[in-house]
């Protein structure tokens, strides 16, 4: 999808009084406007653990253009989690290139296996957000503490401002009201939205999310895909990996299928993809998520 | 044999000086046993090589052996070797020596609490590795660690009752000096315990208040 098109998306939404809200909240935690909009590439990308004889990851490419969502899909053991870790830097990759808007932003080194992360800078983490399958606030922080701790500490952004943002992102996943609550006063799903806007505040590029839902009991689940296909309309850039098929379908503008450290079908027609995948591995695959 | 009130108010005097000497043996005891028990946990939380066998065989040694054997080795064992130190020396030293190792096991326990997820939060978040420590590891690390260390120090304010082995005048040794000379055991152990209630009910307070401040990391 091109810069042109994910306009076009933002406008279809402006009828709906809600939604051009969850826009306007949304937009400032969204990329920023200033970026040259060519989205987020991984080239070639490999990676190897030291006592493995085969990568986890084995010459990942794939891009995700600007505004638009990449749907990871594969059974467990795949690398799915990997990806998202080393995208947030949070392995050392040794082969291939991970950029945003076409500047590297990690390079492979061979040697690095058994190094605990990637040696990218504070400036660099915060253009890509990541939330986590377990509720991981900080349990010593509030939730409002929880939001602006990085603004704050990381951009040296203003007080205010932070907090002002902070309450109009806590006001669009509904938790304005939980602000000052501490996070073990939290449901799961209250707690993975507060991560969310967490994430949102340092106005990342992208955003990755590791199966967010996995960990929550079934009527949870809705409230926080709630958000994130609100924040897809928005135009937020988004990585997700997720076992929820019926939501990946309804988000996904492309998608990879991994297996084995491989990605085994790629599709950037999500419809396409979920109702005639291309390859056996995608049918049975999919299979899986079918009860008849 | 009734209980001599007289001879509780002549010999008061004894056990509050018997008892700053206990104060100042254990406060300064414990001080050097947190700062054993934090370069321990550090070296052993970092997995520094050769430091950390170091490490694991002192605490294993300091734990499993007695504070009166502890006592007994730096009191007359060391000057057999050429040093020479004072009681209050070797009383410090001692208890700084078995609490280190209690004191380091606690402040592991706190810091291996802390969920992997929640350093990685930090990193992705652009946190340095600085403010990963002192904003996210270490509040929740002290927060479990809070009531072991309290339980700690209350248990070195008692250890500390051995020094009076080594002729030094804590509050042990006036009970055990005036039930020697006078035979009165009820009058000197009840001005004994009312000492030690007196040290260590402050701090148990304290130190229930303190599990309390430190309680927001319930999940």
């Amino acid at each position: 999808m091109t810069e042109r098109t994910e306009r076009t998306v933002q406008a279809g939404q402006k009828p709906q009084a809600r939604s051009t809200e969850a826009v306007a909240a949304f937009e400032t935690a969204g990329p920023s406007a200033v970026s040259d909009c060519k989205g987020f590439e991984v080239k070639h990308l490999v990676k190897q653990y030291a006592n493995a004889d085969k990568p986890v990851l084995n010459d990942i490419s794939f891009k995700v253009e600007h505004g638009t969502v990449l749907v990871v899909l594969g059974p467990s053991g795949s690398g799915k989690s990997t990806l998202l870790r080393t995208i947030a830097g949070l392995e050392p990759i040794q082969g291939g290139t991970i950029s945003i808007n076409e500047k590297v932003i990690d390079e492979g080194r061979p040697g690095t296996e058994k190094a605990g992360r990637s040696n990218r800078s504070s400036e660099l983490r915060t253009r890509i957000g990541m939330v986590f399958q377990s509720y991981d606030l900080f349990p010593n922080k509030t939730v409002l503490g929880n939001i602006t701790m990085a603004p704050l500490l990381v951009q040296k952004r203003d007080k205010a401002e932070v907090e002002a943002e902070a309450l109009k992102l806590l006001e669009r996943v509904g938790l304005a009201d939980r602000k000052d609550a501490w996070p073990h006063e939290l449901s799961g799903g209250q707690r993975q939205r507060v991560a969310i806007c967490r994430a949102l505040i340092l106005h990342p590029e992208v955003l990755l999310l590791d199966e967010i839902t996995a960990a929550l009991d079934p009527e949870m689940v809705r409230e926080v895909l709630d958000v994130v296909l609100e924040l897809a309309k928005a135009g937020q850039t988004m990585l997700i990996v997720t076992h929820e098929m019926q939501f990946a379908r309804a988000i996904a503008d492309h998608v990879i299928l991994l297996d084995g450290g491989h990605i085994v079908e790629e599709s950037h027609d999500a419809h396409a993809f979920f109702a005639h995948p291309e390859t056996e591995r995608a049918r049975q695959f999919l299979r899986t998520f079918e009860f008849e | 044999m009734a209980f001599d009130w007289s001879f509780v108010q002549r010999y008061a005097p004894f056990f509050v000086n018997g008892t700053v000497m206990t104060i100042f043996i254990s406060v300064f005891g414990i001080l050097l046993a947190i700062a054993v028990g934090l370069v321990c946990a550090g070296v052993e939380i970092a997995r520094v090589p050769v430091a950390r066998q170091i490490v694991r065989a002192y605490i294993e040694l300091s734990r499993n052996t007695p504070l009166l054997v502890q006592l007994y080795f730096l009191y007359f064992g060391l000057p057999k070797l050429g040093v020479v130190w004072s009681a209050e020396t070797c009383a410090i030293v001692g208890l700084g020596f078995l609490g280190g190792s209690y004191m380091a096991e606690a402040m592991r326990g706190g810091l291996e609490s802390v969920p992997k997820v929640q350093r990685e939060t930090a990193y992705v978040l652009g946190l340095t590795p600085v403010q990963s420590i002192t904003r996210v590891v270490l509040p929740q690390a002290i927060s479990t660690a809070v009531p072991g260390l309290v339980a700690n120090v209350i248990f070195l304010f008692k250890e500390s009752s051995v020094v009076s082995a080594i002729a030094l005048a804590d509050v042990m040794y006036m009970a055990k000096d005036l039930i020697g000379m006078y035979y009165s055991t009820y009058e000197s152990l009840f001005m004994l315990v009312v000492a030690y209630l007196v040290i260590l009910l402050p701090i148990s307070i304290l130190g229930t208040w303190l599990e309390r401040r430190f309680d927001y990391a319930r999940r």
